[in-house]
């Protein structure tokens, strides 16, 4: 029995050891090999660009190759849950955004905010309500004046139940401006039926129609910020219009397993802040109309945090 | 004619040496990779994207234009050789193909298809380049109850594809639309059936299914039954197809032609669904429509047109509107954004040289590509002279790292060979499994086009059928429902008069 015991107890120290001193040799050499990248979205869509854009930049950085896996499914949880699963050694990264943060407050999967570690939030838009150029409401107070009179007689192509979209529609709905949700799983199809004429109007973030706000198809009539944006100084916010809804922006961050070490995490951040203060990123990012100062560390976490409990209680309500 | 002039600037461009280069390189890749069961034409254009960053914008699109056209047919060599389809648009290619091959017509077979598609594809490219602009306004009037309705008449059509079994038919496709609403449902975030395993919450894959029904299916029989899957000989050299046997099906292939470039079009449909509603109708059409299924030559020649003849009209909704129809076109998409480019009507006026250049090079790669499928498929009939045994160690260990690279999980392996047992069980008892497969395909995209359609219209379900279109293509479902089952209505009644 004893010796027994005393074997268990040396090899435990044995590998406590052994694990404590590979922990501080991986801080210091990392990265050594490759670093994976879990795109938590299939390939074509804002984060799969995003993760792509970033993998290329960092590369240079951290002098390590990082090649891009895109595991999609359930709002971007099925790439989060293997990001969370591996180990916890900087080795992983992923892409996580406000849509999947929005999916667990309506009990989708089981990531929670604290499972995950937040190097960097990159990017981050308002979304606006775009009518199509034909559209017999031009402007947001004529839209919303229509839906006062009559309630859902509009109709918004939205990404689902249960998401920002959702919310902002509840909140325009408590203000007496309802409008029905109309859910598209598939972004082509969403974009396709305001121009089409099926839907009256589209909620999203402008870098994911830019070509159609471009080519004068959709016009911005509101923004959901507290402040106009830059690159549409001429679209009045919500609370201009006597609706205050704000805060709930889209934003793609990147994130580690909570529990790597913070040296890696430190790297990691170090990588990221050269990446976004590159001319490559600067353009990529204003072609989305998403670039921000890049929130980090706990700031970083709290945003997460808060965005998922916000939700909640606009859900709950 | 300035589109003409511009059309001849644009072949200038393509012939030029590099852009050449890089048609013929993607047709290759395409080929390769739409050939190798489980990896789809979509995975390899995924996987060429970040290869399209050193590129010029131009030259990315003809690399990924190159794939596309390559892959769509080259799911078909695999298909017909061994019977397991290298992308799911080629899954009518096994019903007919696959008969052929065993009967020591392999060689025939490949030439029918390979023409077959080319000539779709050719008309679908030419009608990119000439139509595009009235027709971008024709797909955009539709909408989800179209949609719907396209999916229905998809649905309908597997019906009519059985043969004399319409009740078992029905219940493997039942049964393939319940594995397909396995997961989070798509509207509401609700998980369905996923037994608290987190894996399931993202649904089971088709790619998946299909990789298990039939590859490792396939592979697990042939090992039981110890046959040979070397192609018999027939009186010492293999039979090639003679210029007739094509003349033969020129019918056929004009029929999956016309069905292919209206449903490519479609945002949403794509080639699944066009070579199986152009097997559908084929079946109706022909004289010899109760003999399909057994190696007939109009029933590999309307598929396999009608699914490369997605391509080019898939492309129309991408370039015209910048509304991608389908997960290729969507990449291509990618692609155009990270070169700044937003493809649109603006693009017709701001890079006409560009927008040309795309149509001259898919002309190009459909033309080219009776050479490379050709090429690739004698590579694969070299493989199939290899022992049964040692063929399906491979065909085992693409399968597995196929369903791995669906999405990277590990769970879409132990799915795959769960499948794989399960499609054993059913080719021995002699149960359909193809309809399965396409139920768990078409079935969640009817989910959602019809819970959008109903949202859409205060839930109000006559919205189906008061559309002009989307009217005429339910009423098109509901005859080719009943012409499909008239035998066995007729054999019912004349049993309850006996």
């Amino acid at each position: 029995m004893t010796t027994r015991f005393a074997k268990t107890t040396l090899s435990t120290a044995v590998l406590a050891g052994a694990l404590a001193f590979g922990g501080a040799a991986t801080a210091q050499t990392y990265p050594d090999r490759p670093v994976g990248m879990i795109v938590t979205f299939g390939p074509g869509g804002g984060s799969d660009v995003m993760g792509r854009t970033m993998a290329r930049l960092m590369e240079e950085s951290l002098g390590v190759s990082i090649p891009v896996s895109n595991v999609g499914g359930a709002s971007g949880n099925a790439g989060l849950t293997q990001l969370r699963t591996n180990p916890a050694d900087g080795y992983t990264i992923g892409t996580l955004i406000s849509l999947t943060v929005a999916s667990w407050a309506s009990g989708l999967g089981d990531n929670k905010p604290e499972d995950f570690e937040v190097i960097s939030v990159i990017q981050s838009s308002p979304s606006f309500l775009f009518v199509p150029a034909n559209s017999p409401h031009q402007t947001a107070e004529a839209l919303f004046e229509f839906a006062k009179a009559n309630p859902g007689a509009i109709t918004v192509a939205t990404s689902g139940y249960g998401t920002q979209d959702d919310v902002t529609l509840k909140l325009l709905a408590d203000a007496g401006v309802t409008m029905e949700n109309v859910p598209f799983q598939a972004p082509a199809e969403r974009y396709a039926s305001p121009i089409g004429g099926h839907t009256s109007a589209i909620y999203e973030e402008p870098g994911d129609v830019g070509q159609f706000i471009k080519g004068g198809q959709l016009i911005p009539v509101v923004v959901f910020s507290d402040k106009r944006h830059p690159e549409f100084p001429d679209v009045p916010t919500s609370a201009e219009l006597g609706i205050d809804i704000s805060g709930l922006d889209n934003y793609r961050s990147l994130a580690v397993s909570a529990g790597t070490p913070p040296e890696i995490v430190a790297k990691l951040a170090e990588a990221v802040a050269t990446a976004t203060a590159s001319d490559d990123w600067k353009e990529f990012c204003s072609s989305t109309y998403t670039c921000i100062t890049p929130v980090t560390g706990d700031a970083a976490q709290a945003m997460v945090r808060d965005f998922r409990a916000l939700i909640a209680e606009q859900l709950a309500n | 004619m300035a589109a003409l002039e511009l059309l001849g600037g644009g072949f200038l461009a393509a012939f030029e040496i590099w852009a050449f280069l890089t048609i013929v390189t993607g047709l290759l890749v395409g080929v390769v990779a739409g050939a190798l069961p489980g990896i789809s034409f979509v995975n390899a254009m995924a996987m060429a994207l970040p290869f399209t960053y050193v590129m010029e914008p131009t030259q990315s699109m003809l690399f990924l234009g190159g794939i596309y056209v390559g892959g769509v047919f080259g799911g078909s060599i695999s298909a017909i050789l061994i019977n397991v389809p290298g992308t799911p648009a080629s899954l009518p290619a096994t019903w007919d193909g696959y008969p052929m091959t065993k009967r020591g017509e392999a060689k025939r077979a490949l030439t029918i298809a390979v023409t077959a598609s080319a000539t779709g594809g050719l008309v679908s490219a030419l009608m990119l380049a000439f139509l595009s602009a009235p027709f971008a306004t024709f797909a955009l009037k539709f909408s989800q109850p179209e949609f719907f309705a396209a999916t229905l008449l998809g649905l309908v059509s597997v019906i009519a594809i059985a043969k004399d079994q319409p009740i078992v038919t029905m219940v493997s496709l039942l049964l393939g639309i319940a594995v397909g609403t396995v997961g989070i449902d798509p509207l509401y975030g609700q998980a369905r059936f996923s037994f608290g395993v987190p894996e399931m919450e993202s649904g089971i894959r088709f790619v998946v299914v299909m990789i298990g029904l039939f590859a490792i299916g396939e592979v697990v029989d042939l090992l039981a039954t110890d046959r040979d899957l070397r192609p018999k000989k027939t009186g010492g050299k293999a039979i090639g197809a003679k210029l007739a046997d094509i003349l033969g099906v020129k019918g056929a292939i004009a029929r999956g032609t016309g069905i292919g470039c209206l449903i490519g079009m479609i945002p949403g449909a794509g080639a699944t669904p066009g070579a199986v509603i152009a097997y559908g109708i084929e079946k109706q059409v022909s004289k010899r429509g109760d003999e399909f299924g057994t190696g007939i030559d109009e029933a590999l020649a309307a598929p396999e047109a009608a699914k490369n003849a997605t391509t080019g009209a898939a492309m129309i909704p991408l370039l015209t509107l910048g509304i991608p129809g389908s997960a290729a076109t969507a990449i291509m998409l990618a692609a155009m954004m990270l070169h700044g480019v937003n493809p649109g009507p603006l693009l017709f006026i701001m890079d006409p040289t560009m927008v040309y250049t795309i149509f001259a090079a898919m002309i190009i790669a459909n033309v080219l590509m009776i050479g490379a499928g050709i090429g690739v498929a004698q590579m694969f009939a070299f493989l199939m002279r290899t022992p049964p045994a040692i063929l399906a160690a491979f065909i085992i260990v693409l399968s597995v790292v196929g369903a791995y690279g669906v999405r990277n999980n590990i769970f879409d392996v132990y799915a795959c060979l769960a499948f794989g047992v399960l499609g054993w069980g059913m080719k021995r008892v002699g149960f359909p499994s193809a309809p399965l497969v396409l139920g768990v395909i078409l079935g969640p995209l009817a989910e959602r086009y019809f819970l959008t359609s109903m949202a859409n219209s205060h839930q109000d379900w006559t919205v189906f059928f008061t559309r002009p279109i989307s009217g005429t293509i339910m009423a098109m479902a509901l005859i080719f429902m009943l012409w499909s089952l008239a035998p066995a209505i007729r054999r019912l009644i004349r049993h309850i008069r006996s």
